[in-house]
């Protein structure tokens, strides 16, 4: 799951980008809200994390730009202030959450899952197709009910296949999806970890559709 | 002592004036009425004396002598008539024996010892009468008068002490519904008093109404300062709160220490914030310097340069110190050495904060303006006058800053009649300067 964090925040920043890797995200940090504006279309973002204290342009600002520009991208706020006026305003700014600092970091990846979940139009927290199950919150994969040993990626990329179900994934969203921006990788980076997880889930778990990407096989 | 009660002190002045006012009034009255009497009294003895001399040829037999202590009718009245001889024809009176005095016309007065008469002799050819009055009844009707007048002001006095009562305690009612106005009203509206009071209050009422303003906008501020800086205290713990739970998560052990040292600076910033904000919040209430005396410069300088060289060292800034005149001629104020000290410490910390690593930060004593220059970007034009503002951080910032350094550096400035210049130099970097309010 990719994420974009627009955060003026130093330690903050760092932090949640810190933080959310650890927990599964892959997340872009900019720190201005300029800069963060922009940077919304430039790659396929499942979730966007937003201070409304920013500098130079204020979060509201930003979400507001967006919204007109019929962006919808779930967008969860952060913000210092807690009166409910000041959340009234957020939400009515177009934003889908609301997070109060100080929050826990837990907090944070939990409603952003939720976030893209209702995105999708899945309402259960587990991933399920053909025998596989995937937890998102404790960031477990289960084949027939037996452990899989996953690497993050592998882990990210099952997330990606499961929660776009009956869609043809072009490889360069999903390289785009599972790699920050400045994060190395090969050319046939995908291929590598489409390879792995069909030698660890059956090679018919993926589907290539040729010359476009890859879709999830029949169950 | 007692509390002076404006009623008190009313009745007393009433008791004290109303007698003597009395006094003088009775006296007054009491002379004018003596006057009338007299002339009431000697008109009627001359009319009198008149008529009588007039029938003396009537009277026929020579009167008995008068017989010493035979009480007569006690009407106050003696009379006497002669013929020219000085023999006796009539008398009448009170045991009065009146000499003849044959060809007088006019008054006299003759005191018999215990009693005092007016006589009024009249005489023609043949006759000589006179008519005497006692003294006593004339004052009678003058002490008759003079109680008539004191009669309404017996029963009046006590009605007006009265009346004056209720009227005092009537015109002080408006003070009561102040009282009341005064207890319910919230402290933080500055919605004022009614000035529907007596116009001897309304002093009164205006002086309060400036209090109220100046206390709910002392509140205000004191609110919104303490929402600011609750709202700033939680960036700080937010900071620290997601590293924290970083560190806990990394399996990693450079993630983790990283995590850490983030997690000791967000306490360092935590504590600054709080420091600062301690600080300001002393600074508000003041008026004026607490401990003036006269500013020891070199004490300040030295203190302030020493604190903020340890920090400027770890980044091989320079922080030199420029003189154009000796410290005793150095903007000469009176003020608060601790209070200068901080305000130095604030912009020095802000200079090495903001300056590149090897630069040099000069801090400059002059006879006219104390300034702090640095090297570093400066501030851009369109936030130099809103970096004074509390919590305000320029964006693009990656130095750690409560925001309120400025702040402090104004209040101080502000206390000491001197005011804060920021500027871009040309040559680069900023120079904030103070001079003389």
């Amino acid at each position: 799951m990719r994420i974009l964090l627009i955060e003026d925040d130093a330690m903050i920043g760092d932090g949640l980008k810190a933080g959310l890797g650890q927990l599964g995200f892959v997340v872009d940090w900019f720190r201005h809200g300029k800069d963060g504006l922009a940077a919304l279309s430039s790659a396929p973002y499942d979730a966007v994390v937003l201070d409304l204290g920013l500098p130079g342009m204020d979060g509201m600002a930003v979400l507001a730009a967006w919204r007109r520009a019929g962006r919808s991208e779930p967008v969860l706020v952060l913000t210092a202030r807690d009166a409910l006026p000041e959340r009234l305003k957020g939400l009515d700014a177009g934003a889908d959450d609301y997070l109060v600092k100080p929050f826990a970091l837990a907090e944070v990846a939990a409603r952003l899952r939720a976030l893209i979940r209702r995105r999708h139009g899945q309402s259960g927290p587990l991933f399920s197709h053909g025998g596989v199950s995937f937890d998102p919150v404790a960031r477990r994969a289960t084949l027939s009910g037996e452990p899989l040993e996953l690497t993050a990626r592998e882990l990210s990329l099952l997330e990606l296949l499961l929660a776009s179900k009956g869609r043809v994934l072009p490889r360069e969203l999903i390289e785009e999806k599972l790699y920050g921006w400045g994060q190395e990788l090969d050319s046939n980076a995908v291929e590598v970890h489409v390879h792995h997880l069909r030698k660890k889930l059956g090679s018919a778990f993926i589907k290539t559709v040729r010359g476009v990407g890859y879709t999830l096989g029949e169950s | 002592m007692a509390v002076p009660s404006l009623r008190g002190r009313l009745i007393r002045m009433i008791m004290l004036v109303v007698p003597l006012v009395w006094l003088v009034a009775t006296g007054l009255s009491g002379y004018a009425a003596w006057h009338e009497v007299n002339e009431l009294y000697d008109g009627q003895q001359q009319l009198f004396a008149q008529q009588l001399l007039n029938s003396a040829p009537t009277i026929t037999h020579p009167a008995a002598p008068y017989e010493h202590g035979e009480e007569g009718e006690v009407d106050g009245m003696a009379l006497a008539v002669w013929d020219a001889g000085g023999q006796l024809l009539l008398s009448d009176g009170e045991g009065l024996i009146l000499n003849p005095h044959p060809g007088l016309s006019g008054f006299l007065t003759l005191d018999t010892g215990d009693k005092r008469w007016r006589v009024f002799y009249l005489s023609n050819r043949a006759y000589s009468v006179a008519v005497a009055q006692e003294l006593e009844e004339r004052w009678e009707v003058v002490r008759g008068l003079i109680a008539a007048q004191w009669l309404p002001w017996l029963v009046l006095v006590p009605v007006l002490l009265l009346l004056l009562w209720r009227g005092v305690a009537l015109g002080l009612r408006p003070l009561e519904r102040v009282r009341d106005e005064l207890q319910h009203h919230p402290l933080d509206a500055p919605t004022p008093l009614s000035r529907e009071v007596p116009a001897e209050l309304r002093p009164l009422i205006d002086g309060m109404n400036g209090l109220i303003a100046r206390v709910a906008e002392m509140l205000a501020r004191e609110r919104r300062f303490t929402a600011d800086a609750a709202h700033e205290l939680r960036t700080p713990l937010a900071a620290l709160r997601v590293q924290a739970e970083v560190a806990q998560l990394s399996t990693e052990t450079a993630a983790r220490e990283h995590a850490l040292a983030q997690l000791t600076l967000g306490v360092d910033r935590a504590t600054r914030l709080i420091d600062q904000l301690l600080a300001l919040s002393r600074l508000d209430p003041l008026q004026t310097p607490a401990n003036a005396a006269l500013l020891h410069w070199q004490a300040i300088a030295e203190r302030a340069l020493a604190e903020v060289r340890h920090t400027a060292a770890g980044r091989a800034i320079t922080v030199e110190l420029r003189q154009t005149c000796p410290y005793a001629e150095v903007l000469p104020l009176r003020g608060d050495d601790t209070l200068v000290g901080l305000l130095l410490r604030n912009l020095l910390d802000n200079a090495v904060r903001y300056s590149p690593d090897g630069a040099t930060v000069t801090l400059e004593l002059a006879a006219d303006h104390v300034a702090v220059r640095d090297t570093g970007p400066g501030i851009a034009p369109e936030w130099l006058e809103r970096v004074r503002e509390r919590f305000f951080r320029p964006p693009g910032q990656n130095q750690p800053g409560s925001g309120l350094g400025l702040s402090i550096v104004e209040r101080v400035a502000e206390l000491h009649g001197l005011a804060l210049q920021l500027e871009n130099r040309t040559e680069g970097g900023l120079i904030a300067r103070l001079v003389r309010a």
